[in-house]
């Protein structure tokens, strides 16, 4: 209670001082640049949304709006880089939810226009050190386009980042019902086999049609019709967009890694699992991996307890580039946690800071942009009272661009109320 | 001396038997009488349906038909302990030791009051219908009786021992009723019992009501005057007539279980499954219940995932499970042996083999199919071993039943030989 | 299934923990819970705590485990979970309370094993939620390895699912289900009725019997009355002899039950997830509740919107007994980091946010005299964490229950390797026993 006041004070004193100006000097933070170094006592300048300089010591600009974080953190905001945030409200509720289009191929849908920048798991999510998400829809087989949005702005168009970055496929895979002990009815198999190897055909009769429309498009055919499916397939095709491809185990990520070889298909693996030997494969082909909640069970009843605890440790190990994905919405701010997890059995903590923040931005294409506390890049800042991969760290304070943003939500709104109930 | 030398000469069609002959002798066969030692060369005399003497000395009757018995071996007839032979298949009845499905929606069922999945009142010998397919396939593979139980529900009903031949089902009880079949299906989403839970408390809830109706009718029968009569409830009833409960259990986890819960009913109990008695035994043993071990081995489905890895649990239960004989005997555990899935008599046989393989002596593996079934069911004073008086209900093998090669020469059921249809074809060699 | 063998690896590691031999943890950071945190010993005899001090007299034959480095918990506490049972839910009936989680136990349930490598040593098993009334409730510790009776917390009062809302009027509310599956009630106000009926009936029920013993102690002729497994338990809650676990998320239908229960004549001992238990923090209090709630899960349904993760902080600052449950296989493998985020919203302090997963579980299970904390003569119910078990860095290595230690992760990644070369011999054989079938 008292710490939360102090940080709602201490949003107060930044918006009284900085909400209409573009310039703001942070000082005497201790900066985590993300970028490996450390600067204790250090000053950041925020110009025009950006960071305008990293130091030691920096001299205000004339009108800057200054902030002594003295005894505070400053680390860059982190990314969320699998969620459905802004199309789903509550998971119950079919009428709230803008995740699942119905057909089985729907390239050209985009999750960004159906953001809904007044969700409340907007603010819940920000108040937690998380200033961008990537959102995805989910259905069939190609689902849509995911875009890599801030957790602020009027509109969707003012939240968006990355529009469009990647297509989300979601890999036909056998799955049969796993046979309990003792039990002897037929597994299911064949079935689940046959329904695959149908979908698998459907899916590459679609790519089928999306090239020979790209070589029609390419020779100038006149009689040709646009077709918006088609369409949106272009850049995966020529391999500009990458597909954000859901595979959790060996059998089927090896199924996608030869399908993407195949067709010569750029791919980040999403909600890997138990890669076994498809590791390899991944290190080979340079694949970057979105990893599902560290905190999962294992996957086998005979899996080592700590089998997913691991992972992110045994992929790093390996060389393989990842970031972190809530894969959920109303958890969605525990991502800093779901990287901790993974701190605790045997990812360096270095590693585990990128992965929700310079290796997520790297992935989405914004390495230049986002990630990091370097000079150039979008001022994407959370000031904190430690370690914010730590659940008793509070988050202070929040720039969003720039710009100072709230951690209000609708939970510090409803504890507030109910806090003065009489008792 | 004359002997009237018995050659068949049969049809094709079942029943295979010719007139049926009065006096029947085996001799200078190898006996096993499950009752006493193994004889390497004796003499079984059969006289209007029942065994009249055994021995290695014992004289050949002048008037008996006899079957020459070098290279044969005479068992017990042997006897599925927990079956549906003879009932024939309907769509909703599973055999009996496999796990429970759901069963068909009848009308919702609210409560046990409501006694859903309850036919504890039938009786196997309504169901059996002596022509069908099953019992010869039965008697082919050396199979002269079953105690055969309702499959469906989760009282499903009344276990008979039925011998396997005959024109009609009442002929062919030996012994009714020997014990109420449970079983652990649920039914489904929205009728009671929904999940195991309930089928536990449902099953708790009818022997309770099932001793208090007893105790009511008793104490109404004394006095009817000033008491309002108790409600006939034909569940309970059934429930009532049998003398024992038969409950599912397979891995240690429902052993142990059933052991607790068996214990609760007041009742004798046989457990059916057993496969992981090894690791159960403590409290298998502690209980007294027999056990009824499936002959159906757990193996790898067919149809599995080749990704999908069998977990260590599942590997262990394959491996213990045809070893769980060995174990209970070993642990002076009384079982017997049941097909459950099981039809092909060369696949009973191979079942029944592995587990001899598996540390479990061939006297204990043919008693596990004769007359430890009749001891569990309480029949052992008229069937179950060669000894004189019982019924002469026999299974002739050429050589040894657990080799491989051996062939099942024929069976005798109530006195009357049958042999198997595949093989009545072949002539016998009269006997000189 | 690692499991049996693996206790075979800890008994040959260190007999004496598993043969009732004293043992001492000696040089580790001690988080009592109730008594503050020290730096010290432990001194386990016959199972319980013997002392706990900074310098303790090492008993001549005890077992020492260096702990230096190391901090030293209560055995964590979930006071909602579904794991180590065969069945969870009885859903076809409204009123299900013949029904009990411990006819269903499953010792081998490699969930029990989970949980213990994440800290757990107590947990209450409860039937699900699908009905106003459900199924009677174990209590048991993850003392993997063992039969049911011994899982089983010994001396545990029983207790028993109710549910509200959402979840127990969905068969009445769900057309889709079809006319023949739709069952009463629809609504929060038929939810009400059933409890309210299920416990007139079972006033009647009580009267019946006591009835009955008075004619027969005057030596009348009488027929008892037809035991009801259904009412016996409903009796039993009436005359406190077992505790109401009532799963609930909004404030009216919290008080609606607080209200009803104080009509009849019981308490609700614990109310679970009740999400909305923020907003009717002094009802719950002046009823004497237990409230055993989520760290931080909202909105997944309507009833879920307003759940914030303020609420044990906010119903503990106002008296509530609070504990933060799981109702989740995974989540309770790290209830002490579930804990953490009572520090972080709401502001508790350390001891007041393990507290949440110990001594207050143990409390709203009555079993506080026993476990929850670390003082002598409890049961030596410990867990050793690499760091501060706040700390979303730290993991578990060992974890003792009465004494015996039944999860250590060093023998625990030994016992893999050899579960993975006995599985692979398995398999070898196996394959050669069951020749190729051709596909069906």
């Amino acid at each position: 209670m008292k710490k939360l006041s102090m940080a709602v004070a201490g949003i107060a004193m930044a918006f009284g001082a900085a909400m209409a100006q573009d310039t703001i000097l942070i000082r005497n933070a201790h900066i985590h640049t993300g970028a490996g170094q450390e600067i204790p006592g250090g000053f950041v300048l925020i110009q025009k949304g950006k960071i305008a300089g990293v130091g030691a010591k920096l001299a205000a600009p004339k009108g800057a709006a200054i902030i002594d974080a003295k005894g505070m953190h400053l680390y860059p905001g982190m990314i969320d880089s699998a969620t459905a945030i802004g199309l789903t409200e509550i998971g119950a509720v079919r009428e709230t939810n803008d995740t699942n289009e119905l057909g089985e191929f729907n390239p050209q849908l985009r999750a960004l226009i159906a953001v809904n920048p007044e969700s409340e798991h907007i603010d819940v999510t920000r108040a937690n050190g998380i200033t961008s998400v990537m959102t995805l829809p989910a259905g069939g087989i190609i689902s849509g386009q995911g875009s890599l949005i801030h957790l602020d702005g009027w509109t969707w168009e003012e939240m968006s980042l990355a529009p469009n970055v990647t297509i989300r496929l979601n890999f036909p895979v056998i799955a049969p019902i796993s046979a309990g002990p003792g039990n002897r009815s037929s597994s299911g198999y064949e079935d689940a086999r046959k329904r695959y190897e149908e979908q698998l055909d459907r899916l590459r009769l679609f790519l089928e049609e999306a090239r020979r429309y790209e070589k029609a498009k390419r020779a100038g055919t006149t009689a040709m019709q646009s077709d918006p499916k088609f369409e949106a397939m272009l850049p995966v095709l020529t391999g500009k967009t990458p597909l954000f491809v859901f595979a959790a185990k060996e059998r089927a990520i090896l199924d996608v890694i030869q399908f993407a070889r195949r067709e010569k298909l750029k791919i980040i693996l999403a909600g890997v699992r138990e890669p076994g030997k498809a590791l390899a494969e991944i290190v080979k082909d340079k694949i970057p991996v979105i990893l599902p909640e560290t905190h999962s069970l294992p996957l086998e009843e005979d899996d080592a307890y700590d089998s997913q605890y691991t992972l992110p440790a045994e992929l790093h190990q390996a060389g393989v580039k990842f970031a972190f994905g809530s894969f959920d919405t109303q958890f969605s701010r525990n991502l800093p946690y779901q990287a901790a997890a993974a701190v605790a059995f045997g990812l360096p903590k270095d590693v585990a800071l990128k992965a929700v923040t310079s290796n997520a931005a790297e992935i989405w294409g914004l390495g230049s942009q986002l990630g990091t506390i370097e000079e150039g890049k979008l001022a994407d800042l959370i000031l904190t009272d430690g370690d914010p991969l730590e659940a008793r760290t509070q988050i202070r304070q929040m720039f969003i661009a720039g710009k100072p943003v709230s951690l209000e939500s609708r939970h510090t709104r409803l504890y507030e109320k109910y806090s003065k109930r009489p008792q | 001396m004359r002997h009237v030398v018995f050659v068949l000469v049969t049809a094709l069609v079942a029943p295979v038997c010719a007139e049926t002959p009065g006096v029947l002798a085996v001799r200078n066969a190898r006996i096993f009488t499950a009752s006493g030692p193994a004889m390497e060369r004796g003499t079984v005399v059969v006289r209007d349906g029942l065994i009249e003497a055994v021995g290695a000395n014992v004289p050949v009757p002048a008037d008996a038909w006899v079957i020459e018995g070098a290279g044969l071996t005479v068992y017990p007839g042997f006897t599925n302990a927990l079956s549906a032979w003879g009932i024939p298949r309907q769509a909703d009845t599973a055999p009996p030791g496999r796990r429970p499905v759901a069963a068909p929606l009848g009308p919702v069922a609210r409560g046990p009051e409501d006694r859903p999945l309850n036919t504890s009142w039938v009786t196997a010998q309504e169901l059996v219908q002596p022509g069908d397919p099953s019992i010869e396939r039965a008697r082919s593979g050396g199979f002269t009786s079953a105690v055969v139980f309702p499959g469906a529900g989760i009282f499903a009903g009344q276990g008979a021992w039925m011998n396997l031949a005959g024109e009609k089902a009442g002929h062919m009880v030996v012994a009714s009723p020997l014990g109420q079949h449970l079983t652990l299906r649920t039914s489904g989403f929205t009728s009671f019992p929904g999940s195991l839970m309930g089928v536990f408390a449902y099953i708790r809830q009818v022997y309770l009501d099932a001793d208090y109706y007893k105790a009511s009718r008793e104490i109404y029968a004394k006095e009817p005057r000033g008491m309002k009569r108790v409600d006939y409830d034909r569940a309970l009833e059934g429930v009532l007539a049998a003398p024992r409960v038969l409950l599912p259990a397979v891995t240690k986890v429902e052993l142990e279980r059933m052991v607790r819960f068996g214990a609760e009913l007041k009742r004798p109990v046989v457990l059916y499954g057993g496969h992981d008695a090894a690791r159960a035994m403590e409290a298998v043993k502690a209980s007294g219940f027999p056990v009824l071990v499936n002959l159906q081995w757990p193996e790898r489905p067919r149809q599995a995932d080749p990704a999908q890895e069998d977990s260590l649990r599942t590997l262990e239960l394959r491996e213990a499970a045809p070893a769980a004989p060995a174990a209970l005997a070993k642990a002076g555990v009384k079982f017997a042996f049941y097909t459950g899935g099981l039809e092909k008599p060369q696949e009973i046989r191979a079942a029944a083999k592995k587990a001899v393989d598996a540390g479990l002596s061939r006297e204990e593996a043919v008693r596990a199919l004769t007359l430890s079934v009749a001891e569990i069911y309480g029949v052992a004073d008229r069937a179950g071993s060669i000894e004189p008086g019982k019924i002469a209900n026999l299974t002739i093998v050429d050589g040894d039943w657990f080799q491989e090669r051996a062939k099942v020469r024929a069976v005798i059921v109530d006195g009357v030989k049958y042999e198997p249809a595949a093989e009545a074809e072949k002539k016998e060699e009269p006997a000189k | 299934m690692k499991t049996l063998r693996l206790l075979a690896a800890l008994a040959a590691m260190a007999p004496g923990a598993l043969q009732g031999a004293d043992i001492v943890i000696q040089n580790a950071k001690i988080l009592t819970v109730t008594r503050g945190s020290l730096e010290g010993s432990i001194l386990i005899s016959n199972g319980k705590i013997a002392q706990v001090g900074e310098k303790l007299m090492i008993p001549a034959g005890a077992q020492v485990v260096e702990a230096s480095g190391r901090y030293v918990m209560p055995g964590i506490i979930d006071c909602h979970s579904h794991i180590a049972a065969d069945a969870i839910n009885e859903g076809s009936v409204s009123v299900s309370s013949m029904v009990g989680i411990e006819d269903v136990l499953n010792p081998e349930d490699i969930d029990i094993y989970r949980a213990l490598a994440g800290g757990v040593t107590t947990v209450n098993v409860l039937h699900g939620s699908a009905n106003a009334i459900g199924g009677k409730c174990s209590v048991i510790k993850t003392r993997w390895g063992k039969s049911v009776r011994e899982l089983l917390f010994e001396g545990a009062t029983p207790g028993i699912k109710f549910a509200l809302g959402e979840n127990p009027k969905r068969r009445g509310s769900t057309p889709s289900f079809g006319a023949t599956a739709l069952r009463y009630p629809a609504t929060r106000m038929g939810v009400e009725d059933v409890i309210r009926e299920a416990f007139t009936e079972a006033r009647k029920y009580r009267a019946e019997w006591k009835a009955y013993d008075a004619r027969k102690a005057k030596g009348e002729r009488a027929l008892p009355p037809r035991r009801d497994l259904k009412l016996e338990p409903l009796v039993e809650i009436l005359e406190g002899k077992r505790f109401v676990h009532a799963h609930c998320y909004r404030a009216d239908e919290i008080l609606m039950l607080l209200r009803l229960a104080d009509e009849f004549g019981f308490k609700i001992r614990t109310l679970q997830h009740v999400l909305e238990g923020y907003k009717v923090a002094n009802e719950i209090k002046a009823h004497g509740a237990g409230a055993s709630t989520f760290s931080d899960w909202w909105s997944y349904k309507v009833e879920a919107y307003d759940a914030i993760p303020y609420n044990a902080a906010l119903m503990h600052k106002r008296g509530v007994l609070v504990s933060l449950n799981s109702d989740s296989a995974e989540l309770m493998r790290h209830l002490n980091l579930e804990a953490a985020k009572a520090v972080k919203y709401g502001g508790l302090t350390e001891d007041e946010a393990l507290a949440l997963v110990t001594i207050n579980p143990a409390k709203q299970l009555a079993i506080d005299s026993r476990v929850g904390s670390i003082e002598a003569g409890k049961d030596a119910d410990l867990v050793l964490f690499d760091q501060h078990p706040l700390s979303n860095y730290s993991k578990v290595v060992k974890v003792f229950i009465d004494g015996e230690l039944y999860f250590d992760r060093e023998a625990d990644e030994k016992a893999r390797i050899k579960d993975e070369l006995r599985k692979r011999s398995l398999e070898e054989k196996q394959k050669k026993q069951t020749p190729a079938r051709r596909p069906a």
